[in-house]
């Protein structure tokens, strides 16, 4: 059967007079703007259901005629004659099929547009210029291109709520609504969240939430997104900036195992939003609002800008050469039995190799990453939070789960065996021991962007790198190398990450000179043979698929409650300890 | 309320969502947000999902009314009659505040300020017939005389008015036993006359055989679109294997039609034997009568009928021994036209709002109520099943005319001296047999300026047009004729010849008092106020196709707006998700273009200069620093001349 052909079956199209071919199941408006005839639209969404109700997709659409034999009879140039539909189409709510024929721009199709066009801008505000969505609106592109200039509308205008808190983060502006049901259908379809509806009726209907549920769920942003006009807008960065501005990077988001694919929205080195970038192996169009959002942290106050050492019991600026070799003295004292080292999931693929690289070099025996785990959903969000479990798996090459040995070296700091700490981007309280404890270490080396309590207690301190501020990979929970880019310059002396593990193995005595992140990935490669064959590059904007995995490893509880735990664990130790002695 | 949900699949609770908010409203006056949250939670929704009904069904109301409840039909047939002198009446008996003049959605339900009364304007209530019409309560009062309101409001006896015999032209099938003094809605009434043996015979026939027939008789819907009956049951396949619902259309809205209420009202068993003999003839268990919520008598009257059917195991389980079993349930709509099309009526039995689906790929017959088969008729239409089944098909395929056959009713109202109901066979009568012979013809010293001849959808007619008409004949061959209006026979075909349609079969007669600017904006309002809101053509087209004639008729017209009227409706029809389309906007199409004397008449004054963009929020101004333009769209603008300097 056709259905079970490994190829798809292939249809004849016509499109604007020319025959194309397309897989069957291809909805009319993609193959339209495949075969280059894009089909302005406000409703369609490939990822949604369609309703075909914004009416702005409407072509001519016609069979081949059939003849007394029910085949296609065929024209003197040999291809079918088409019988057209006398009614224009909706062209996004059926699929393409065997001889099918297509008109998109002809005299009837741009009088439809200029039609709906006219009806969809005699309720609307015409003040592009202080709408928010401006730059990005398919209103007033589409009124360039498909309608016309001049209003013949004398009528008052049906008035609407404006600025409705309709959630936390989304505000509604209903004057602009066009009633496409866009954020409706992904609420039911996507975030199973049926939150938004439309109340009332025919011109007067507005989109709204009950009061007593408001569009509260982690999906809530992506409404921001799919809505054709400036009706929803992200609350947070609403008339913060004029989208024309910004410089859009590729990258994506590390604040869980999933790795939603992003686009970064930064201006001179401050970043203004994250938003979903479409990958059908990742993320689709969308992503969670709790991953969205979470960049402010990189534009906090007290974020780590110059390197510091302990100098006479108190934490003073250096310069890097300085601070990276102070590092590596204090590391060389000891044997690496007498070192352990904190690793992050939030690393890089190429920060994890170069870790692994003075792991092999200073002998050291400890070396753990932080667990983070938090309640995962059945949409995006997995329970696993950090973005490069699977990376530190294949390249640190540990064994047991990712936390597993944080309690012995907890132990051995405790027992004076562990004289030198290094902690990379993680905070060492996860240990669950006093801060006090961790302070009477020779050795307590801190690479990070922000402090916390143990920052204070270093007697190193590298500041370092966001994962916007820096390139490299990550291998996401389903085991996809995915690229992240900068987007904006790290603040102060902030360094990249890879940089400074780079010349503190330098200084410690390993490794050789690699003069970029791409060097590194290229060390990998050489190495991990998952990676064989790769380079930065090469995972492109959507990445490569490099590890068969399905099932996340068990769950663990989340940040907060896992130094709770450790510090629950440790107290009951100590308390242990005396009496069995 | 175990019951009304019951009546729906288990896995399809969301249906009784309008159920469970007639219940709640009857119970306590209104729909508070504890209904909403309460409903919501016993049907495993959302609150917004209840929130969308409330705000979408004009019916139910967030607010308590009055103790005594008025709703006064807007619409034109009653319009004419006098509704609008009805309200004003009304207001001023009970001492009731007007409504600010303003722009809003629904009609807003004035209460007195003792809280006794409370007035509502409603659409069409479906009584054209005997206009003025109004409801009290959930009585209906016909003929109403507009200067005896407190007679009106004392008076507690008001029933449907009858005709007294039927007409000579006329020929009485579904009718035959309409407003006989001597007849009842009870079953044993009906079964004296026959009833019943139909169904009896059909449960001896194969299903084709049933199928056939119905083809053969040349069945057209009587729903509006005249589509063939046997044609759209053939597309249920007989071996389906998902349930097949049958849905009987008993929405009756569209303006100036009211038979199926007669149907309903007067012998219900008559439509519960055609729904059950196609409950056969399709293989359906379930059949939902969708009854518009305006008729709550005749819902309980149909209620009654279901259960009398019962006790003699007319439906039900193992039906007549024949081991076939059916249900018919009864969903009450609440006053939404849009409910009347097929599949905004699905939805709406969904328990959603009523939009219309996109067809393709929702045919009802493919993907229909729960997205199974299902097959919606009219009231009348299941009706002539009975009668086909007696008669045979063929046999009934020779009442009226090729293409055009069995009988019809037509319901005639406005400007004649006899309006009401008249059976006929189809193109047997012409229109203007209809008008002066069957109607009375109009009132004394006036003239026929106009006709709507299927319903308000239906383009217009004038009275002086010369219609080309392309005609069958009995043997095969057609010619073609010029006619006046009142040669035109009274079937689908000719009417859509001349350009019009024979929909519903609500004619509307309109006289040369009427003046067509204010007819049109009549009819404007009842769509813009019933379009559903979904698709951007209709949605903005029909409000502003009224605000227009509104305008007009303030005195503001200006030159361009005929023009302005056609073309809004040109963008319209033809382009929208539903039927509806072309219902707002052939009405204007048709009397701008048929009228355009009266419309230039009002549309003098010069179109003013573009106006400026109107710029909204304080405080967003302020932000950017954009300099506040003068709010332009004063609807006083004209007075200030072509310069628009306000
Ligand atoms: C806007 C609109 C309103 C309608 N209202 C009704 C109605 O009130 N009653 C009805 O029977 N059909 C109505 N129809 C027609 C139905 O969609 C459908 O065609 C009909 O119920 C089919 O039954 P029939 O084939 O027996 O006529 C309406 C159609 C449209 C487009
Ligand atoms: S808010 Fe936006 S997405 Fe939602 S219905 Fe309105 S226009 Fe469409
Ligand atoms: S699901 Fe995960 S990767 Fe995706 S946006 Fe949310 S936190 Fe980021
Ligand atoms: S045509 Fe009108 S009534 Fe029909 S779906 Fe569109 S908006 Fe609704
Ligand atoms: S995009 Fe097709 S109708 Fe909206
Ligand atoms: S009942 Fe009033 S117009 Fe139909």
């Amino acid at each position: 059967m056709a259905d079970q052909t490994p190829f798809p079956q292939l249809l004849n199209v016509q499109i604007d007079g020319v025959w194309h071919q397309f897989p069957k199941g291809t909805r009319v408006i993609e193959a339209c703007e495949q075969a280059g005839s894009y089909v302005p639209r406000y409703c369609y969404h490939k990822k949604l259901t369609s309703p075909g109700n914004c009416r702005m997709c409407l072509i001519e659409m016609g069979f081949p005629r059939l003849g007394p034999d029910r085949k296609p009879e065929l024209g003197t140039d040999g291809k079918p004659i088409i019988n057209w539909i006398p009614r224009p189409q909706i062209s996004c709510a059926q699929d393409v099929s065997e001889g099918m024929a297509v008109r998109t721009n002809s005299p009837l199709v741009k009088e439809c547009q200029r039609g709906v066009m006219e009806f969809l801008l005699i309720n609307h505000p015409l003040d592009c210029p202080i709408c928010d969505q401006a730059g990005e609106c398919r209103l007033q592109e589409f009124s360039v291109d498909y309608g016309d200039s001049k209003s013949r509308f004398l009528e008052n205008k049906v008035k609407k709520p404006k600025n409705v808190q309709i959630g936390t983060r989304v505000t509604l502006d209903d004057e602009r609504c066009i009633l496409c049901s866009r954020c409706i259908r992904f609420c039911q379809e996507i975030a199973h969240d049926d939150v938004l509806g439309f109340v009332d009726r025919g011109s007067y209907t507005v989109l709204t939430a009950h009061a007593g549920k408001a569009l509260e769920n982690n999906y809530s942003l992506n409404t921001v997104d799919i809505c054709p006009v400036g009706a929803l807008t992200s609350t947070d960065f609403r008339f913060k900036m004029r989208v024309w501005f910004l410089k859009e990077t590729k990258s994506i988001c590390t604040s869980c195992a999933t790795g939603c694919n992003t686009v970064i929205g930064s201006r001179e080195d401050v970043i203004y939003r994250q938003t979903p970038r479409e990958n059908d192996h990742v993320n689709s169009c969308w992503m969670c609002d709790y991953g969205r959002l979470n960049f402010k942290y990189l534009e906090a106050e007290n974020r780590l800008l110059e390197p510091q050492i302990r100098f006479e019991g108190k934490l003073v600026p250096a310069d890097w050469p300085t601070a990276i070799a102070q590092a590596a003295l204090q590391l060389k004292q000891f044997a690496g039995s007498e070192i352990a080292i904190i690793a992050s999931g939030r690393m890089t693929s190429e920060e994890l190799w170069l870790t692994s690289q003075l792991v092999t070099s200073l002998g050291v025996q400890w070396i753990d990453i932080v667990p983070r785990r938090g309640h995962g959903d059945k949409i995006l969000l997995s329970k696993d939070r950090n973005p490069n479990t699977n990376g530190t798996r294949l390249i640190l090459g540990s064994k047991s789960e990712p936390g597993a040995k944080l309690i012995g070296i907890a132990d051995a700091v405790r027992s004076g065996q562990i004289k030198a700490l290094v902690i990379l981007k993680e905070n060492a309280m996860h240990l669950g021991l006093p801060v006090e404890q961790l302070a009477q270490l020779p050795g307590l080396i801190v690479m990070n962007t922000l402090p916390n309590d143990v920052t204070e207690k270093a007697t190193v301190v590298l500041p370092a790198c966001g994962f916007a501020e820096k390139r490299g990979s990550m291998i996401n929970g389903k085991g996809r190398l995915q690229r992240l880019n900068r987007a904006v310059r790290p603040p102060g002396n902030a360094r990249d990450d890879w940089e400074i593990l780079h010349d503190l193995l330098q200084a410690t005595g390993g490794g050789d000179s690699l003069s970029s992140v791409d060097d590194v990935f290229r060390r990998i490669s050489e190495t991990v043979p998952q990676f064989v064959g790769l380079t930065l590059s090469k995972l492109g904007d959507l990445g490569v698929h490099i590890l068969a995995i399905e099932e996340l490893p068990p769950m663990h509880p989340s940040d907060g409650e896992a130094i709770e735990e450790a510090i629950a664990i440790q107290a009951r130790r100590r308390g242990v300890r005396p009496a069995s002695a | 309320m175990d019951e009304a949900i019951a009546r729906y699949p288990s896995d399809h609770r969301r249906s009784a969502a309008m159920p469970l908010l007639h219940l709640w409203q009857e119970h306590f006056g209104f729909v508070s947000e504890e209904a909403l949250v309460w409903i919501a939670e016993k049907l495993c929704l959302q609150p917004i999902n209840i929130l969308e009904l409330v705000t979408f069904y004009p019916m139910f109301r967030d607010k308590p009314a009055g103790r005594t409840h008025i709703r006064v039909c807007r619409t034109l047939s009653c319009a004419m009659a006098g509704g609008f002198e009805l309200m004003e009446n009304l207001f001023t008996t009970l001492g009731i505040q007007r409504p600010p003049a303003g722009d809003g959605m629904h009609n807003p339900i004035r209460i007195s300020a003792d809280g006794d009364y409370s007035v509502e304007f409603v659409e069409c209530l479906a009584s054209c017939g005997t206009a003025p019409v109004c409801m009290i309560g959930e009585q209906l009062y016909e003929n109403v005389d507009v200067n005896l309101i407190a007679g009106l409001l004392r008076n507690q006896t008001s029933n449907i008015k009858h005709q007294t015999s039927p007409h000579l032209l006329e020929r009485r099938l579904i009718f035959k036993n309409i407003g006989r003094p001597d007849w009842t809605t009870d079953i044993d009434c009906y079964l004296r006359d026959g009833g019943y043996e139909q169904l009896k015979q059909a449960l001896t026939l194969s299903r084709a055989d049933i199928v056939n027939k119905v083809k053969n008789s040349g069945l057209r819907g009587r729903g509006g679109a005249g589509f063939s009956c046997g044609l759209k049951w053939s597309f249920i396949k007989p071996d389906e294997k998902r349930p097949v619902y049958l849905i009987c259309n008993a929405d009756e809205s569209e303006p100036g039609t009211f038979k199926d209420r007669y149907i309903i009202h007067e012998d219900p068993h008559q439509l519960l034997e055609g729904i059950l003999i196609s409950c056969y003839a399709l293989n359906a268990r379930t059949a939902y009568i969708y009854i518009r919520g305006e008729f709550p008598a005749g819902a309980k009257i149909l209620g009654r009928a279901i259960e009398e059917a019962r006790t003699h195991n007319f439906l039900g389980k193992n039906i007549l021994g024949s081991g076939f079993d059916a249900e018919v349930y009864i969903h009450r709509g609440a006053g939404a036209y849009i409910c009347g099309e097929e599949t905004g009526l699905i939805e709406s039995l969904e328990g959603k709002r009523g939009y219309p689906r996109i067809k393709p790929p929702y045919f009802p017959a493919v993907l229909g109520l729960y997205m199974c088969p299902t097959i919606v008729n009219n009231v009348e239409t299941l009706c002539h099943i009975r009668h086909i089944i007696a008669m045979g098909g063929a046999e009934y395929a020779r009442l009226g005319r090729p293409n055009n056959t069995g009988t019809r009713i037509l319901c005639v109202s406005g400007d004649v001296q006899r309006p009401g109901y008249f059976e006929i066979e189809v193109g047997a009568v012409t229109m203007g047999q209809l008008i002066y012979e069957m109607a009375g013809g109009l009132r004394p010293g006036r003239k026929l300026k106009a006709v709507i001849p299927g319903g308000s959808s239906a383009k217009v007619l004038r009275a002086d047009e010369r219609f080309k008409l392309k005609q069958k004949q009995s043997d095969g061959s057609t010619i073609e004729r010029e006619m006046s209006i009142d040669e035109i026979p009274m079937d689908f075909d000719s009417l859509t010849a001349a350009g019009s349609m024979a929909g519903s079969g609500g004619v509307i007669v309109l006289d040369d008092s009427r003046d067509m600017v204010w007819v049109l904006n009549n009819i404007n309002k009842f769509y813009a106020h019933e379009s559903c809101g979904q698709c951007t053509p209709c949605r903005e087209g029909s409000l502003w196709m009224q605000k227009i004639t509104d305008r007009m008729l303030r005195g503001g017209g200006v030159v361009e707006d005929p023009k302005a009227l056609k073309t809004i409706g040109d963008n319209i029809a033809g382009r929208t998700i539903c039927a509806f389309g072309e219902a707002c906007a052939w009405p204007t199409q048709s009397f701008v273009e048929k009228f355009p004397e009266e419309f230039a008449a009002r549309a003098k004054k010069p179109v003013p200069p573009p106006l400026p963009p109107e710029y909204t929020p304080e405080e967003l101004i302020e932000k950017e620093e954009i300099p506040t333009v003068p709010m332009a769209h004063d609807p006083g603008w004209e007075k200030a001349g072509a310069k628009g300097t306000i």
